[in-house]
């Protein structure tokens, strides 16, 4: 067998190994019900801001904690412990992302994307 | 209706062009294919150069046209609507050019025409592969412009043209303005987005671009290889092209990432964005590329993996294109391009595109007809009967065992086995092992489309595990840029080589130890997690490799080469590469957040394992210590949407006294259309970056009113030894007094005083009391205020609640006691002008290498 050979199989073998490793710890995508079930478990789990619910950011208090209650695309509201300061434009957005765990009930995220109505691509031609 | 101002001829003459582009580039594929075939006459190469030549003035066309419109400000079209406004600054219409999707196809597509000029006049004196060549290139051209044209089939839109009417806009074709024949009078465009109003983005996306464009010759060449089984005669040629791809796809990938330091606020310079990383992806590759090419021209051999690697990263730049522009990222990236409904078409370029790869390298002619017959049957039963998953993987499972079949029973191979202490084997096992890096890093990009094709829902691939992945390839392909040079083709004097690096490899292991223990293991190593223990050790030895590759290769430069620049261009580049690795690991691993929460007010903590606090409160007019400085808030004013806020950084000066060193104005875009964007801002030093930017403000402009005013009392409900935080100051409830004893207030049913005795801490430190006091008398409770003159407090001790044993005060505070405040965010980057530096010195090492070539080949030729 050549050397050649012997590195393709390394090759191959790691490019195996990779995506073994990234299937079986990687976070996915939840619900509020799974991440319930699993407490201690990171998920990413996709819904809406209640807007009916006033947002917590008290940055004299603490200036990376703020809350807000979520509902998930199953309708369940949590309310969620967000580590971070509170995002721009945070009551315009219309989707979140938030990535954390389930704790006591609350969802504790450290981090949160969101998708905001973009008014740029969204804007129509008037006169 | 006739419609006033409109300016017809202009979308005319720009789809006239779009049209003539796309028709040229066809009778130029057909004239190529042709030509190459002809043997004494060049009749259908004059008709395919006058072609090719009329497609390149066509794609000038668009351009200029496209740019006329934009100068002009002829909003009935939509692309100028969409892209740019009146109020927008002149020198970002070049940034409009390329905002949106039809603008980026037509900058690239313009890149492809330029190059295939300059190769065109480069190839006269190797004719024969002239025609195959400019055939491949053609070949993309006319689906490059198939991209423009906006023609629909049915239902089905072929591309999408930058020469569309506003009013004849799907999205916009029923609203009231259509009615409207003079609505161009009053019309203003929607602009461009702010967050490219920037200029870097001035210059990165066509840099970026025609290093994406620059792909395509190192392909256009192992295709024409392929087709006419001449595996070797392109290489020679190919080389500098493909280095000239690695300088310029390089500096598009790092000049992207200085936009993102310097204008966004993610923290940094990379962030493995699904858009960086289909970048960085085709740079790795052709980086392996360019490598095994020169292992073929100075020993030959190593034909496949020449091909493959070739044609992966033009692939790989197509794959890009689909993953950025079809909208499958969805919210996984902040580049998002919206989806203009190409995904599809995009797909089946991709797919094209193997399959002519695949098909030109079969060498044995009936499996050749029974893989493009299986393809055709997989298409035409994807087309009428769905199951495409099924179909896809089919087809990708059949094409990759051809591929190999092919390679192991037809395509030529050495006879002999590669020493090991050569440096064909040692630069092949880089070049694999940065293949086998873009699989990994293109595999986590793709997670998205992974979730679609297995009906997934898996997260996408989070910084660390990037990072994790990538180091240890880092690590050995370092090393193997340190080494590679003192072996010497086909064989090596295994004595002599270790007698060249050991004087560099000491040195480096020795300086990384002295600068790694203190950088990594002194502080941080005991209280780490294991997860950090394994990054230290990763970081540690990637630093000394990094070192290693600095030191050997400069070394080599000065010992073996002489101190000769003409031949120093890999010896520069690979410092290069080094210093950009060494720079990117000490800035990003010693990354400092120097904003914690500093002003000394009470913090609750909740949760665990979450990052430690990274914002800072800083009021107007307080200083509070940052990381080396003390900074103080001085202000902020509007400069239009922009809010500027000006914080001045203090340290102490040698008499002891603070002095301002440097002041910073991070800033937020409030627009009313983008909706608020925070800017960084950054103070350079040679040895350090001092980042700064706001995550939390109040952009109001501040309102006129009486400062001495009371506001609203909020009630306070505590218990002794609580701590309230106010505007300016932390109160802490010390102790309750009382006059009398429960026992003989029962008794005598007399005066009963609690006095609540308060402490108030301000910002500075000073200490205030107040003694609210509790008065019961006769039954009728009659609370006695407290003021503290000096922070505008008032207190009123108010009731008491004997079950929970907790007391409620009122407190009030002064309106001027709630001062402007930001929330801000703030890190230090060190050494991250070795990164820059590192950029530069591999463009310049590159560049010399370059030259150096064809120079080689000027003399060879003559």
């Amino acid at each position: 067998m050549k050397k050649i050979h012997v590195v393709g199989i390394i090759v191959i073998a790691v490019a195996i190994g990779v995506i073994l490793t990234s299937l079986s710890n990687s976070t996915s995508y939840a619900d509020f019900k799974e991440a319930m079930a699993n407490p201690g478990t990171e998920y990413h789990v996709v819904g809406k801001l209640d807007k009916t619910i006033p947002v917590e950011y008290d940055p004299k208090v603490n200036a990376d904690l703020c809350s807000f209650y979520m509902k998930d695309n199953n309708g369940e509201e949590k309310k969620v412990v967000l580590h971070k300061s509170v995002p721009q434009d945070f009551q315009k957005s219309e989707q979140l992302v938030l990535i954390g765990k389930m704790q006591n009930g609350e969802f504790h995220a450290n981090d949160v994307l969101m998708k905001c109505p973009s008014k740029y691509n969204d804007g129509k031609p008037q006169i | 209706m006739t419609y006033t101002g409109e300016h017809i001829w202009a979308g005319q003459l720009g789809h006239g062009f779009v049209i003539l582009s796309f028709v040229a580039a066809l009778m130029a594929t057909i004239g190529y294919y042709f030509s190459s075939k002809e043997q004494l006459t060049h009749s259908w190469k004059r008709f395919a150069d006058i072609f090719f030549s009329l497609h390149s003035v066509a794609v000038l066309g668009i351009a200029c046209t496209l740019f006329y419109m934009l100068f002009n400000h002829f909003y009935e079209y939509s692309y100028v609507w969409q892209h740019s406004n009146n109020s927008m600054p002149m020198q970002y219409i070049l940034s409009c050019f390329w905002e949106g999707q039809e603008g980026s196809f037509l900058l690239w597509t313009f890149w492809n025409v330029v190059l295939g000029n300059i190769l065109k006049r480069s190839l006269k004196y190797n004719q024969s592969w002239e025609a195959p060549v400019m055939l491949v290139f053609s070949l993309v051209q006319v689906f490059l412009a198939s991209m423009l044209l906006g023609i629909y089939f049915g239902d089905y839109k072929l591309g999408s043209s930058p020469f569309l009417l506003l009013r004849e806009n799907p999205e916009f074709s029923n609203l009231p303005f259509v009615q409207n024949a003079n609505y161009l009078a009053k019309l203003d465009g929607r602009g461009l987005n702010p967050l490219l109003m920037n200029y870097w983005m001035v210059i990165h996306p066509p840099t970026l671009f025609l290093g994406f464009s620059s792909t395509l010759v190192p392909f256009a060449f192992a295709i024409a290889g392929l087709w006419r089984r001449d595996y070797t005669g392109w290489q020679k040629t190919a080389l500098p092209w493909s280095f000239f791809s690695v300088a310029i796809l390089g500096t598009g990938i790092l000049m992207g990432g200085a936009w993102a330091y310097e204008a966004l606020s993610f923290n940094g310079f990379w962030a493995w964005d699904p858009v960086e990383n289909s970048s960085l992806v085709p740079w790795l590759v052709v980086v392996g590329a360019a490598h095994v090419m020169i292992v073929n021209k100075n020993k030959g051999g190593s034909l496949f993996t020449t091909h493959l690697l070739s044609v992966s990263s033009f692939l790989l730049v197509l794959y890009s294109t689909f993953l950025t522009r079809s909208g499958i990222l969805g919210n996984t990236s902040v580049h998002a391009f919206t989806d203009l409904g190409m995904q599809g078409q995009l797909v089946i370029y991709v797919l094209t595109f193997i399959f002519l790869f695949v098909t030109l390298l079969i060498h044995d002619s009936l499996l050749k007809v029974s893989y493009i017959v299986l393809s055709l049957i997989l298409c035409y039963f994807g087309i009428l009967y769905g199951y495409k998953k099924v179909l896809f993987f089919t087809w990708i499972i059949v094409s990759t065992a051809a591929t190999v079949w092919t390679y192991i029973k037809d395509f030529p191979k050495e006879k002999n086995e590669e020493e090991l202490f050569s440096r064909e084997f040692w630069m092949f096992i880089g070049a694999l092992l940065l293949l086998l890096s873009s699989i990994v890093i293109t595999y986590f990009t793709s997670i998205p489309v992974v979730n679609k094709l297995f009906n997934a829902n898996r997260a996408p691939v989070k910084i660390a595990d990037y990072n994790l992945w990538q180091i240890p390839f880092a690590i050995i392909i370092i090393l193997l840029v340190a080494v590679t040079q003192f072996f010497k083709y086909k064989r090596t004097d295994t004595a002599q080589f270790y007698k060249n690096i050991r004087w560099s490899m000491v040195i480096s292991v020795v300086a990384g130890l002295v600068c790694c223990i203190p950088l990594y293991f002194v502080k941080d190593y005991k209280t780490a997690s294991t997860e950090d223990r394994v990054n230290y050790i990763l970081y540690s030895l990637l630093f000394i490799s990094a070192i290693f590759a600095i030191l050997a290769n400069a070394d080599y430069w000065v010992r073996i080469l002489k101190g000769k620049i003409r031949h120093a261009g890999a010896s520069i580049a690979h410092i290069g590469f080094a210093m950009i690795l060494l720079g990117a690991l000490i800035s990003t691993s010693k990354r400092q957040t120097i904003s914690q929460n500093t002003s000394k007010k009470q913090v609750e903590r909740l949760g665990e394992n979450f990052n430690a606090q990274k914002s800072l409160v800083l009021t107007l007019g307080d200083t509070l210590p940052l990381g080396p400085y003390m900074v103080t808030y001085t202000g902020k004013k509007r400069e239009g949407i922009d809010v500027y806020f000006h914080m001045d950084y203090l340290a102490k000066s040698k008499a002891g006294k603070l002095e301002k060193v440097f002041d910073l104005s991070p800033m937020i875009e409030d627009n009313p259309r983008m909706g608020k964007a925070s800017n960084p801002d950054t103070k350079h030093f040679l040895g350090r970056d001092i980042y700064t930017h706001v995550t939390y403000a109040d952009l109001s402009e501040p309102a006129d009113v009486d400062k001495d005013a009371y506001k609203e009392p909020t009630n306070f409900v505590g218990h002794m030894h609580d701590t309230i935080p106010l505007d300016n100051s932390l109160v802490v409830i010390d102790s309750l007094l009382t006059n009398l004893s429960e026992q003989e207030y029962r008794q005598n049913d007399s005066l009963l005083i609690i006095t609540a005795v308060l402490r108030a801490l301000d910002i500075d430190g000073h200490v205030y009391k107040a003694r609210p006091k509790y008065i019961v008398r006769k039954n009728m409770i009659d609370p006695q205020e407290a003021v503290i003159p000096e922070l505008g407090l008032k207190f009123i001790f108010w009731k008491i609640n004997p079950e929970q044993g907790s007391v409620e005060i009122q407190i009030s505070e002064k309106v001027g006691n709630t001062k402007d405040f930001i929330v801000l965010e703030a890190y230090m980057f060190p050494f991250i002008n070795v990164l820059w530096a590192g950029c530069i010195v591999m463009v310049i090492g590159t560049v010399i290498a370059i030259r150096e070539r064809f120079r080689l080949r000027k003399i060879s030729q003559a």
